[in-house]
């Protein structure tokens, strides 16, 4: 106990001190409220055929804002420096244990991305997501001066590397970065196990996020860049592509690809936004919602909103997002570690790539990949996730020193 | 003060960093609503209308196909409720899939292997159809089977129509049929097929991604504009007389086709109507005719078989006597004669002297009785049906006084039924044309008849013109157009096309023409007391290999006032007889006879006609009451057995009694019990022919007193026996007659 209170003391106290950013707080509520009252409207046909019962999605969802909401203002209220070491160690310990639990789960739709533990079931990917951040801002952070120096390696091997190149290209950060590159590889690679292709690219481009707000040398992202693409090939050429993988990208490419399979569920989502207009058949007209749209309630929600709510309500919808983003980012410059801002930039751009990815699988700009819309697809788990990652940009925000004009 | 934050450390790296991560976020966000923009504001029809059409269901409320009636209002045609089948394949599952099988297999009758693969080569989709045209009670039981098994959501029926023909093969090739989608294929089905279809009503509804119905969501029902209902001129029982006599003709002469029409002349309606062979609409594929249908099996060739039965339907099929062209031959004189009197060419006194032969333009036109006709007249030159004279007639009109005629007649023309397939004359084709080619020689043969060729329709028309004093009308076959209330769309009114001749012209000719019928060439078609008039025609037919025939009757009855004019045309007869006189007219007069019997047209008799109503009733007693029988209607009696013996021992009335032809004769056997009587029924105020005809019903034979026999206006004023005594059957009844005006005062008396 007692070196708990020194670690508690060191970091700072156990509480946050000052007021929350209350522009982020208030285009975040913003966001959650539309992202209900649209899951309600998007779902009800659906749940009423599926479930029995039309309020059944909104109303779970609603339970796990609730909790949400709860764990969002804890977190909010914590010093966010205490989670340092808590959230780099402990979190990917049980992220990754939970991947693992995952995997080792019977399979469901033909995916192992569920932990069932007796009524409670959660997506560890959606845990994940978030201490990777936390674990890579920590590293970062706390070796940022390794990951910045050039001083060349000292071992015979990398001095040989870097006689042999002619520049001293094995410097220390060559460690650090090293190891970013394993946690990052752990974690695509163990959610990747779970069949949740995605969730593995997210993690993925959340690794390449934080490298760059870590300032890791641009060198890196080509040397992983490269490296990843050589991987893709090989795995290509080795039939490892999983064929529903492979027919995705097919069926992106040819638009009249077996409509009433692979295609289906991308056809019904534009028909439903082209049906949207300027301004949306208004909010509970949606017809394609009528068990046309498969999965109205997840990935595809936002062909939903666009129909109901038209070209201007989506925009209206994106420009909230952004604005969400951008205060994030200025929280996070203005956050007083480096950790901190890290953590908050982090999290908000992790944030933004998912809302990029959703709407270009809906509308039919990228090939099918299942990507949830933060804060409007049903999930209970990443919902009370995304939650508590706002959570810590709030509790940044408190000793962030944001210059008010 | 002094800001300790990120990018508050002076790096460079730091700063470019997360400018170029918010630029990019930044950047994709608002690729993503250019994207939307796009997809809704560009794309948006598109897409919209691809919904929409995928979201809507219509459900086609059938419009009743109307009904056709006869004249009498009997239905020839009517459509019945029927249902259609057809399953959701996308909801048949594991659980169900035995079940809806079964049902289709079981109650439907369908083949197992066969609607398995095809449910599942749909079982994406939501709409088979699986069987049409179920009747109530394989409806009812199907119906009860999804209840049954909760297949409510998988097999769905919805309500069709059949078309019912009740009479079978009654006027067929007039009715026509319709197909499988319920549209008209020939005859009048074919020809009103827009009126009588309606207008199909919808239900619009949205339905969801399962197919099912979003039942509250906004629903519009169009109503179905109900067929119109048609009244034909056409009259069963005249029908049934015309065909009943057609088929005798076909069979008893082993013709390949007749053809006959009865019309109304005095306004062109067509009463009957027939052509045979013909089929039965309900099942119109099928090849009706026995003998057609043995000539076809006997056909080896498979493929060979198949054309020649689709051969045979649509020949089958065909209304012939509207759409066949045949040479007239002497039937055609009449007009021949009617042209040429009009125009004063001759006139009732013209004498010729007919040799046998006539020489016209190097050729020789040879008479059937080659040793000629002696001296002739207008008149005879009909009853002998001479073709010299006709020649002469012919070549004395000239050229343009011929065609003016052909064409007054309506020869070169179609007719305009309101039927479709009406066959149109084409000039040198079908007749001469003076415009195009018309020789002496043309002249010589068209006077006869020959080388020009009508339809049967256009003879019946142009022949009623000669008996309804030289009006040409235009033939049709609907009377009246009923809504679905039954209330009177429209009424058609009987058109005149032209005055052809005068109606002195067409009044001597129809008086030649009854001569014909009393002493030329068409004595087969004589009906007592009925005065038809009509000629005859037999034709070769030049297009065949072998010498076939075409023997014809076209006329009208009574002469005076015509109420309805016949032709029959009996195509290749391949009897010993072939000749209009011997073979179509007494078809012609058996239903001249029995159509104005049965439109209660009352005969008025000549003299010599009433020398012959009356008759001696043979001696039977002692023959076996087959024998007997057969005496009595060989006498023309009719004949009434009493009891159930064999032998006949006594005959009321006694032999050698003078009584009315067609009178009763009541045999008693053995043991016949004399207590059996007939009841005198009331005879007052109906003329002798209806008191005849009463007579006769009722078992009696009546004497006539009073009157005369040839005034239709006299009525019963009085009678023997009162009204309800009884007598013996076959007794005589006399009954008093008096013209109308007399009828008043035997009232006083009384």
């Amino acid at each position: 106990m007692g070196s708990i209170k020194k670690y508690i003391k060191k970091q700072g106290g156990l509480w946050a001190v000052g007021p929350v950013d209350i522009l982020f707080f208030v285009f975040l509520l913003a966001i959650i409220t539309i992202g209900l009252v649209m899951l309600y409207s998007s779902t009800y046909p659906y749940a009423y055929y599926y479930e029995g019962k039309s309020s059944y999605y909104f109303t779970r969802q609603l339970q796990a804002v609730g909790l949400g909401f709860v764990a969002m203002v804890l977190i909010s209220k914590i010093n966010y420096k205490i989670f340092v070491d808590v959230g780099a160690h402990l979190g990917t310990l049980v992220s990754w244990g939970l991947l693992i639990v995952a995997r080792l789960m019977p399979e469901y739709q033909g995916t192992h991305r569920w932990v069932y533990i007796g009524p409670i079931q959660m997506q560890p990917s959606d845990l994940a997501k978030l201490t990777l951040i936390l674990t890579l801002a920590m590293w970062l952070d706390k070796y940022h001066s390794t990951v910045v120096s050039k001083k060349p390696m000292t071992s015979e091997f990398a001095k040989r590397i870097n006689g042999f190149v002619g520049k001293p290209v094995m410097n220390d950060s060559v460690k650090i970065i090293a190891i970013c590159g394993g946690i990052i590889a752990c974690y695509a690679g163990l959610v990747l196990l779970g069949s949740h292709l995605s969730g593995t690219l997210l993690m993925l481009i959340v690794g390449v996020i934080m490298m760059v707000l870590g300032e890791v040398r641009w060198k890196w992202f080509v040397i992983g860049g490269t490296a990843l693409i050589v991987l893709l090939v090989v795995a290509y050429e080795a039939g490892l592509l999983k064929d529903y993988m492979e027919q995705r990208i097919v069926a992106w490419r040819d638009k009249d690809y077996d409509p009433l399979g692979v295609r289906w569920q991308t056809n019904q989502a534009l028909y439903a936004i082209g049906s949207g207009g300027l301004f949306g058949k208004g909010i509970g007209n949606s017809t394609q919602k009528y068990l046309y749209v498969s999965e109205p309630q997840n990935d595809m929600i936002f062909s939903i909103v666009v129909e109901e709510l038209g070209f201007v309500g989506a925009a209206l919808i994106i420009l909230l997002f952004a604005l969400l983003v951008w205060r994030g980012v200025v929280i996070g410059v203005n956050a007083d570690s480096r950790y901190g801002a890290l953590v908050a930039m982090g999290i908000v751009f992790q944030l933004a790539v998912q809302v990029i990815l959703n709407i270009a699988v809906a509308t039919d700009s990228v090939p099918n990949t299942g990507i949830s819309l933060p804060f409007f697809s049903y999930g209970r788990t990443s919902m009370i996730m995304n939650m508590a990652a706002m959570g810590f940009v709030l509790s940044i925000s408190r000793s962030a020193r944001i210059k008010r004009r | 003060m002094a800001r300790d934050t990120y990018l508050n450390k002076k790096s460079e790296t730091a700063r470019r960093g997360v400018l170029l991560l918010l630029f990019f976020a930044v950047f994709c966000l608002g690729l993503c609503v250019a994207r939307i923009g796009y997809l809704t504001l560009v794309k948006g029809d598109v897409y919209k209308s691809k919904a929409e059409a995928q979201q809507l269901s219509v459900k086609t409320l059938n419009a009743t196909r109307g009904t056709i009636y006869d004249s009498r209002m009997n239905v020839l045609a009517q459509s019945a409720s029927v249902w259609l089948v057809y399953v959701n394949p996308s909801k048949i599952n594991d659980e169900n899939r035995q079940a809806v099988i079964d049902g289709m297999v079981n109650i439907l009758g369908l083949d197992r292997e066969e609607i398995t693969a095809k449910l599942k080569a749909n079982e994406k989709y939501g709409y088979l159809k699986v069987k049409g045209q179920i009747e109530y009670a394989e409806k009812t039981k199907l119906s009860s089977y999804i209840s049954e098994h909760e297949l409510g959501s998988v097999i769905n029926i919805d309500p069709d129509t059949k078309r019912y023909y009740p009479n079978g093969d009654l006027a067929s090739t007039v009715i026509g049929f319709t197909g499988s989608d319920g549209n008209g294929l020939y005859g009048i089905e074919y020809y009103y097929d827009d009126e009588l279809t309606g207008t199909n009503g919808r239900i619009v509804t949205a339905k969801d991604g399962m197919q099912t119905e979003l039942r509250n969501a906004f629903e519009t029902t169009y109503d179905a504009v109900q067929g119109t209902n048609l009244v034909l001129t056409i009259d069963s029982e005249i029908q049934t007389i015309l065909e009943n006599a057609l088929k005798t003709a076909i069979e008893e002469n082993g013709a390949s086709n007749v053809y006959g029409i009865v019309m109304d002349p005095q306004t062109g309606a067509v009463l009957a109507q027939a052509n045979f062979p013909d089929y039965d609409p309900n099942d119109p594929y099928a090849i009706h005719d026995e003998a057609t249908q043995k000539e076809l099996d006997k056909i080896k060739n498979e493929e060979e078989k198949q054309a020649a039965v689709t051969e045979a339907r649509f020949s089958q099929w065909k209304n012939k006597s509207i759409s066949d062209f045949y040479e007239p031959g002497s039937v055609f004189k009449v007009f021949l004669v009617s042209g040429a009197m009009e125009e004063g060419v001759i006139d009732e006194n013209t004498s010729y002297y007919c040799e046998g032969t006539i020489n016209i333009a190097d050729r020789t036109i040879k008479d059937y009785t080659p040793t000629g006709h002696g001296d002739e007249t207008p008149k005879t030159l009909l009853v002998n049906s001479c073709n010299t004279f006709s020649v002469y007639v012919g070549q004395k009109m000239g050229v343009d006084l011929f065609y003016k005629y052909f064409d007054a007649f309506g020869f070169t023309e179609k007719t305009g039924i309101d039927l479709a397939g009406e066959g149109v004359p084409v000039a040198n084709i079908t007749y001469h044309s003076p415009e195009i080619s018309f020789t002496t020689s043309d002249l010589a043969s068209s006077s006869f008849g020959q080388t020009v060729s009508v339809t049967p329709l256009q003879i019946v028309t142009a022949v009623s013109a000669i008996g309804n004093g030289g009006k040409l009308m235009t033939p049709y076959i609907v009377a009246k157009k009923l809504d679905s209330a039954g209330n009177i769309i429209s009424e058609t009114k009987p058109t005149v096309k032209r005055q052809v001749i005068s109606e002195k012209t067409a009044s001597t000719v129809a008086s030649y023409m009854e001569e014909v019928v009393n002493s030329g060439t068409g004595t087969n078609a004589y009906v007592a007391g009925y005065h038809v008039a009509g000629k005859t025609g037999t034709s070769e037919k030049l297009t065949s290999k072998d010498v076939v025939y075409l023997a014809s009757f076209a006329g009208f009855a009574p002469r005076e006032d015509p109420k309805v004019a016949v032709v029959i045309v009996i195509d290749e007869p391949s009897g010993a007889n072939y000749s209009g006189g011997v073979i179509a007219s007494p078809i012609a007069g058996e239903v001249i006879e029995k159509t104005l019997h049965y439109l209660g047209i009352e005969p008025s008799y000549s003299e010599e006609e009433m020398a012959n109503m009356t008759a001696s009733a043979p001696d039977v007693i002692g023959m076996s009451v087959t024998e007997a029988e057969r005496e009595v209607r060989a006498s023309k009696f009719n004949v009434r057995v009493l009891g159930k013996g064999d032998t006949v021992i006594d005959q009321v009335p006694e032999a050698d009694r003078n009584t009315p032809v067609n009178g009763v004769i009541v045999l008693y056997t053995e043991e016949s019990n004399y207590a059996e009587y007939a009841k005198v029924p009331d005879f007052t105020g109906l003329t002798m022919w209806q008191a005849n005809q009463l007579a006769i019903s009722c078992g009696l034979n009546l004497k006539i007193s009073g009157g005369s026999y040839n005034g239709t206006d006299a009525v019963a004023y009085k009678q023997e026996y009162d009204v309800g005594e009884e007598l013996y059957y076959g007794s005589f009844v006399t009954v008093y007659f008096a013209g109308k005006g007399s009828t008043g005062a035997a009232d006083a008396e009384g």
